[in-house]
């Protein structure tokens, strides 16, 4: 089953992510996709992550999809203006790519080349519009496109962003735009999660919650200072710092398993996208835990 | 205003090394705001270039050095000094430099100042960009607050996912303009104004070079 019948059959899914490396040695990526084959519904593929080049989002989707790993091309607005965004999108459909994430895209000044000229020609809500117009037939200046996509596009969001308000605006004006799957930041306070669900579950959209790994306390409280839209709450904290060096790791693999079947148990949300960030070896792990395989 | 920022002194002799006598000419607009084109600046630079065994013809502050007919006329008493000049040195922004350029078809041009943005003066010598002329302006839907501008990313449908407690991704010393949009229009009861949704800019409408005849056809007879 394809990613998007997975969804709609209402079937928890449950992807993860891949990052393309910096570099021709593809070696490495290529051994967590055997990894994740089977095992999860679908890989989204980075694009540029943190604005660090690497190799392009597309080349990757398509190594996926050799590998027998369904992709779903990440896509931000930083590096590519509006011709070069629907040049790709047609480009990446006929390789066989089905499923976009639209996103604006960190800026150049997190990455490694700050120099760059940052485009942000059309952003993460006007991409979405392009892809349905495109879906539909059309280009973004309305000019009849010589066969069509069929995208199934998605979009993020951040649900414990501060303030909330704007950020749930901007929520609605994604799904009004075409998004059909959302996958959200991370997030570590199933409760307040709840309520989030609660606003989003008016709209006919597909959510998947973001589970980040926690590796030890010092991460949490890292992420805590430092990641913009992610709160670890201080029990899970302590949880870690209970665990000792030694086992800090399985606690936080723990959590996420242990996040993941309450998530599923609840039908609090539609699936989980798991972010190993350079743990994707432990993805299985954490799905076995949480009794997803 | 247009603010400026001087340049390094050893920049500006790098470029103009070759050269003896030197025309200085500031303008009592901007620069002179910005303290980078008024009358002690000029005079410092006199001092400094006569420091560095380099002679200066004249100094001059334009009444506003970006306009080229009226700085040309201001010129014009400084015929002698200018003859006697190898080089003329702006001491403005891009704009009075070219002005220069084109008032000065023969001699060499060279600027003093780096020309940084459209600037609001907050304090004495303290200035932020809240305008960056896109040529199709939105203030009227985004509650007086500039997104193209205020935002490093010029979003114009809300916040990006880095807005990190009310300040930006980019740097914890500017405020995510989203959050500063979304606060104004909640004050002023025009919420709304942020739900609808806006299309991709209309880029150009800034292509570059832009020209503007602004007068009406009657008053270009005269
Ligand atoms: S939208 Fe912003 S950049 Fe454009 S003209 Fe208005 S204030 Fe200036
Ligand atoms: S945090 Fe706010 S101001 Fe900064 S890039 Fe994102 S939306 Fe723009």
């Amino acid at each position: 089953m394809s990613f998007k019948d997975i969804l709609n059959s209402g079937k928890f899914a449950v992807t993860a992510e891949i990052g393309p490396p910096k570099g021709t040695d593809i070696k490495e990526m290529l051994h967590h996709m055997e990894i994740l084959r089977g095992k999860i519904d679908a890989a989204n593929i980075t694009d540029n992550q943190s604005a660090v080049m690497r190799i392009s989002s597309i080349a990757v989707c398509k190594l996926a999809l050799e590998y027998g790993l369904e992709p779903i091309l990440q896509m931000t607005c930083r590096d590519r203006n509006r011709i070069g965004l629907q040049a790709d999108l047609l480009g990446a459909y006929v390789l066989g790519i089905k499923n976009v994430l639209c996103m604006t895209g960190d800026h150049v000044s997190a990455g490694d080349h700050k120099q760059a000229k940052p485009v942000y020609d059309v952003e993460s809500v006007q991409l979405l519009k392009i892809v349905d117009g495109m879906n539909n037939g059309k280009d973004m200046a309305g000019n009849d496109l010589k066969g069509a996509t069929d995208y199934f596009q998605g979009a993020v969001v951040t649900p414990e962003s501060n303030p909330i308000e704007p950020q749930l605006m901007k929520f609605e004006k994604k799904v009004k735009a075409g998004a059909k799957f959302f996958q959200t930041q991370a997030i570590y306070d199933i409760e307040k999660f709840k309520t989030f669900m609660a606003h989003a579950r008016q709209f006919n959209v597909k959510i998947m919650a973001g589970i980040v790994v926690l590796k030890s306390a010092g991460m949490a409280n890292f992420m805590n200072n430092f990641v913009p839209g992610i709160k670890v709450p201080q029990n899970l904290i302590d949880e870690l710092k209970a665990a000792g060096k030694e086992k800090a790791l399985d606690t936080g693999l723990n959590i996420a398993a242990r996040h993941i079947k309450q998530l599923k148990d609840e039908k609090i949300c539609d699936g989980v996208h798991i972010m190993a960030i350079g743990m994707e070896d432990k993805v299985p792990a954490i799905m076995e835990r949480a009794g997803l395989l | 205003m247009i603010a400026t920022k001087k340049r390094e002194f050893k920049d500006l002799m790098e470029n103009i090394k070759d050269y003896k006598s030197f025309f200085l000419v500031g303008c009592s607009e901007c620069a002179s705001l910005c303290g980078t084109g008024g009358e002690p600046e000029l005079a410092e630079l006199k001092e400094t270039l006569e420091k560095e065994g380099k002679t200066v013809t004249g100094t001059f502050r334009a009444k506003t050095g970006c306009q080229v007919l009226g700085t040309k006329v201001e010129l014009k008493p400084f015929k002698e000094h200018l003859d006697k000049t190898d080089v003329v040195i702006v001491m403005s922004c891009g704009a009075g430099t070219q002005a220069a350029v084109e008032i000065f078809p023969d001699k060499p041009v060279y600027q003093s100042n780096d020309t940084l943005f459209l600037a609001n003066m907050t304090r004495y010598q303290i200035f932020d960009e809240r305008c960056s002329l896109c040529g199709e302006c939105i203030l009227d839907e985004t509650g007086g607050i500039c997104p193209v501008t205020a935002c490093p990313k010029g979003l114009l449908n809300g916040p990006c996912g880095g807005t990190n407690d009310g300040n930006c991704e980019v740097s914890p010393d500017i405020k995510c303009c989203w959050v500063r949009i979304y606060e104004r229009l909640n004050k002023i009861n025009r919420l709304d104004d942020m739900k609808k949704t806006r299309e991709a800019k209309d880029w150009s409408k800034s292509q570059k070079p832009r020209a503007l005849i602004a007068r009406t056809k009657e008053e270009k007879k005269k």
